[in-house]
């Protein structure tokens, strides 16, 4: 069985790149093996378990992997530790607060022991108001787009929900959508 | 006796084909590259996945601030992790704008420059290029014409590759093609109404410089085609499309005639009054600051137009106190560039059950200029091309609401199919519009710092506002709905990334400062054949047609250097 990395080299060499292999990738990403309740590199405990939460609900698992499988809150753990600056952490930090007493107040306690389906709702509400007009959400629509983003870069993300390819080979202009 | 016969001054786009052309002539050539050697099997990342490229593949946002505020400013869309070793860091090579200007002088310096991560658009420039300033009585007038870079076109397209379709558009010649990125059926229903509402447009193709059907010749420099990753940015290991790295420079070094040193920033170019010769340059080394004099026969300059314009005003005689090769004062002037800001797009229907199979690299239409072909029929002078595509568009930002299955599973299909497009005008040359060196601050090598002076004239602002209204109304023509036009912006002079001008040519030494070989009028041994030599802009991406200048000018060199007389 060849490895991804073996495979990419194998087509390089069979379509006659043969002197430029580039590096394939032997670095893994800086992303900390996180539990829900644990503190990350950026992420409090509280914070964590919220992220994680959240994100859990947003991307739930299905036939594919889904946001806690991958890892997203590591992830994003790592995105605040070393992408984001000063102010963007605060923000972000802000964010969370809000977030965490408006999901607290809409299932009237600690959410992350509300019931799946109280949970469910809640955030969908609050989902709801910051894509229709509450523009004071917009905390918890970049925390969306990031968990998103992250998702899709993840190797579970990426191949096994969004079929990415990593070597097309060719171009198709017109591809039928089987609805099935 | 010379070290070499030739000295080739920058490693990128032209300066790779000098080089090519010369060695191929069994010159020996040094090719002096400023910054460091890029070695694909280690500095291209194209072959890492999503998941190997972490933080979402984004620079710190403190690095940012830091080191990249003018370039990430420029091209965020192109540096990333992944990709930031291949542009310059702003706090080591600062530049100076004149009060009340902007410019964006966005760079990569290393082996090949910036043909390593251009965006590889590739047109041919016609009579309607090459004529317009006589026509108009603007400027000066080109020394050559289209019948004389035409063999030189072809020669460099069978080298280069180029995707794209015949159709025979005067304003717009036909290049050597390899078969074209076929159109999305949203692109053809584009074309359809486009040509048949606006007769003289056209909705074709964009022709860019990857292969798609690789010669042999090609494949002997271990080329092979597009892979339709759309990984170009990080480089590309399949060498599938153009740059020095992937094909000229290995070229020129199967020739066993090239020498190549890098880390050697060109301070001045030597001159000998007596024999009106220039007779090398002098360098100091990037890394160590060491100073060195090379010398040759001949010496192009290809270290781009802002680049190359310096080393001559820094390379000052008693011949030329204002800067070598400068009597005419047009160096490091008539600094042009292409201008965009009017931008428009929409959304359409009918397409909701298709979708498209591989990444295909460097957008999809180009709708050539249609403006002033015969004569001037609009309210301001030349014209401009639209790039663009029709694409269907997913949901991976994470800005549609929802949540949960339903949320995760929208993002497999795409959402709408949406056509962008964006005109790229060109911008009328002015002798005001200048780079200049400072007088007193200088990098850490002590070189002066450029400053720019560079505006836009009434001619781009009308032009682009017209743009826009084209845009829209072929939008429109085409049945798109949610149609977003922004307000004309005009990008900051430089964001093109088109610098051209700063040594234009032209029929005498009083008003140009080279003739039509791309050679010095006052210096016979000396040629600059990157975007210096564009006595106008045209509105087609220039790299192609510097390139053909630097083939045709270095078999000239060639010539007179067989014929004794350099």
């Amino acid at each position: 069985m060849k490895t991804r990395r073996e495979f990419v080299q194998g087509l390089i060499l069979a379509v006659g790149g043969a002197a430029t292999l580039s590096a394939c990738g032997d670095k893994a990403p800086a992303v900390m093996a996180t539990a829900p309740n644990n503190p990350g590199r950026f992420y409090s405990g509280d914070e964590m378990a919220l992220v994680s939460r959240v994100a859990d609900l947003i991307i739930p698992e299905t036939e594919t992997p889904g946001a806690l499988q991958v890892n997203v809150a590591g992830y994003l753990d790592g995105l605040m530790s070393d992408w984001a600056s000063a102010n963007t952490q605060e923000q972000h930090r802000a964010a969370l607060v809000r977030l965490r007493s408006d999901l607290d107040a809409a299932v009237a306690g600690p959410f992350e022991r509300a019931t799946q389906e109280d949970a469910e709702r809640a955030l969908s509400e609050l989902d709801a108001r910051a894509f229709e007009s509450d523009q004071s959400l917009g905390g918890y629509r970049q925390l969306k787009g990031w968990i998103t983003q992250s998702y899709f870069a993840t190797e579970g993300g990426a191949v096994q929900e969004l079929k990415w390819v990593a070597l097309p080979g060719r171009w198709d202009p017109s591809v039928d959508i089987n609805p099935a | 006796m010379a070290d070499f016969d030739a000295i080739v001054v920058g490693s990128g786009m032209s300066g790779g084909m000098s080089a090519k052309e010369l060695t191929e002539r069994g010159l020996k050539v040094l090719v002096l590259e400023r910054g460091p050697e890029i070695i694909p099997e280690r500095d291209y990342t194209d072959n890492l996945t999503p998941w190997e490229k972490p933080n979402l593949d984004s620079v710190p946002q403190d690095e940012i601030a830091e080191h990249y505020p003018r370039q990430y400013g420029g091209v965020a869309y192109a540096i990333k992790e992944s990709t930031k070793h291949f542009w310059v860091k702003d706090s080591e090579h600062p530049y100076e704008e004149a009060e009340g200007t902007t410019y964006d002088w966005l760079r990569g310096y290393h082996t090949a420059g910036r043909s390593i991560m251009w965006s590889r658009q590739t047109y041919r420039l016609s009579d309607l290029d090459f004529g317009a300033n006589k026509r108009e009585g603007h400027a000066i007038d080109w020394p050559i014409r289209y019948a004389d870079i035409e063999p030189w076109y072809t020669k460099v397209e069978t080298f280069v590759g180029i995707s794209g379709s015949a159709e025979g558009l005067p304003q717009l010649p036909d290049s050597v093609f390899q078969p074209a990125f076929e159109l999305t059926d949203a692109e053809k229903s584009l074309k359809a109404s486009v040509e048949s509402s606006f007769p003289e447009r056209n909705v074709i193709p964009a022709r860019i410089a990857h292969l798609t059907d690789a010669t042999d010749e090609q494949k002997e420099l271990g080329r092979s085609n597009c892979q339709v990753r759309n990984h170009c940015h990080q480089g590309c290991s399949f060498k599938a499309y153009f740059s020095s790295l992937n094909a000229t420079l290995p070229a020129a070094e199967r020739t066993g005639n090239l020498t190549m040193v890098h880390n050697a920033i060109v301070q001045s170019v030597e001159y000998d009054a007596e024999s009106n010769r220039v007779t090398g340059v002098r360098i100091v080394d990037a890394v160590s600051n060491e100073k060195r004099t090379y010398t040759a026969k001949v010496i192009f300059l290809n270290a781009s137009t802002i680049a190359s314009a310096m080393i001559l005003l820094q390379s000052k005689s008693e011949t030329f106190a204002n800067g070598l090769a400068n009597h005419s004062d047009q160096v490091g002037r008539n600094l042009m560039d292409h201008v965009s800001g009017a931008n428009a797009s929409g959304y359409l229907s009918g397409f909701n059950n298709k979708t498209t199979f591989g990444r295909r690299p460097s957008g999809g239409i180009y709708i050539p200029r249609y403006a002033n072909l015969n004569g001037s029929d609009k309210p301001y002078a030349r014209g401009f091309g639209f790039q663009g595509g029709a694409t269907a568009v997913g949901n991976a930002g994470g800005q549609i609401p929802g949540i949960g299955r339903a949320f995760k599973e929208a993002h497999r299909m795409p959402s709408a199919w949406r056509i962008g497009i964006g005109a790229f005008g060109e911008q009328l040359s002015s002798p005001d519009n200048r780079v200049t060196l400072h007088e007193s601050k200088r990098d850490k090598w002590g070189n002066p710092l450029a400053v720019f002076n560079v505006r836009y004239g009434e001619n781009e602002y009308k032009m682009l506002e017209e743009a826009s209204k084209d845009a829209v109304a072929m939008l429109e023509a085409a049945g798109c709905t949610n149609i977003t036009a922004t307000d004309v912006n005009l990008t900051k002079p430089g964001n093109r990334i088109h610098e051209m001008g700063s040594a234009r040519m032209g029929h005498d030494r009083e008003t140009s400062v080279l003739n039509g070989w791309c050679q010095a009028h006052d210096v016979p041994n000396l040629f600059i054949t990157d975007g210096s030599f564009m006595t106008s802009a045209g509105c087609q991406n220039p790299s192609l047609t510097y390139m053909a200048f630097s083939a045709r000018a270095a078999h000239y060199a060639a010539d007179l250097i067989a014929q004794g007389e350099l």
